[in-house]
C-alpha cells in the first residue's frame, strides 16, 4: 500500500459489465518527502505520476488515502476485473519519523 | 523481498475490513549501507516491529491474504522479519 492524496474524481458512462457503477479517485502518490508533512494536503503536486484507483470506501478531495497497486488490487473482486489500483484506507493519521542520518 | 526501515505508522478508521486490527506501519526501502531507495511503502506488521528498527518486507499478495484470513484482501506488503544483523 502506499499513500496518496485525492486530488479529483472520475466518472465512466462505458464501462466493462463488471465495473458500472464504480466510483474512481485520481490519486496523486506521496513521495518521501510528502511524508514530513502528515495529512495536510502537500502543497503542489507529486513528482509521481498521478493515478486512477477504484474506491469503495468514500474517500473525497482532498483526502490521504491508502491505495494498493498490482495485481492484488483485484483481489476483493469474485470475477476477473481489469483493477490495478485500488483505495485500501481513508488515512486518519500519520505519525512518520524518519531516522536521523 | 526488501530491505527497509520502519519510520512511522498509520491509523485508518475506514479501511478494508481485512485490515481490521492491523498495524500499518511505513517502511522506508533502504540500501545495504541504511540510504533510502524509492518510496515509502505501507505494510501489515506481524512482528511488532519498533521504530526505525530494519525489517524485510515481502510484496507476495497471496502470502498476506493468508496471513490476514482474508482471500479477499487487497493486502501486499507485509513485514516477514525483523533484522538483527546483515552484512
Amino acid at each position: 500500500m502506499r499513500l496518496g492524496t485525492v486530488i479529483g474524481r472520475v466518472t465512466l458512462s462505458q464501462t466493462v459489465p463488471s465495473l458500472l457503477g464504480a466510483r474512481w479517485l485520481i490519486v496523486s502518490p506521496f513521495t518521501r518527502e510528502h511524508f514530513q508533512q502528515g495529512t495536510e494536503t502537500p502543497p503542489g503536486m507529486s513528482k509521481d505520476p498521478s493515478l486512477i484507483a477504484y474506491d469503495d470506501l468514500g474517500g473525497a478531495i482532498g483526502q490521504t488515502i491508502g491505495f494498493v497497486e498490482g495485481r492484488e488490487a483485484a483481489a476483493p473482486f469474485a470475477e476477473p476485473t481489469p483493477i490495478d489500483a485500488i483505495n485500501a484506507a481513508l488515512v486518519d493519521e500519520i505519525f512518520y519519523r524518519p531516522a536521523s542520518q | 523481498m526488501l530491505l527497509a526501515r520502519v519510520e512511522g505508522n498509520v491509523v485508518a478508521t475506514r479501511k478494508h475490513p481485512s485490515l481490521e486490527g492491523w498495524r500499518l506501519v511505513i517502511c522506508q526501502p533502504i540500501s545495504a549501507t541504511g540510504s533510502a531507495e524509492g518510496v515509502p511503502q505501507v505494510a501489515i506488521d506481524a512482528h511488532g516491529a519498533g521504530m526505525h528498527q530494519r525489517v524485510v518486507i515481502s510484496s507476495d499478495g497471496l502470502a498476506a491474504r493468508k496471513a490476514v484470513g482474508n482471500d479477499k484482501s487487497p493486502v501486499r506488503w507485509m513485514i516477514v522479519g525483523i533484522v538483527d544483523e546483515s552484512t
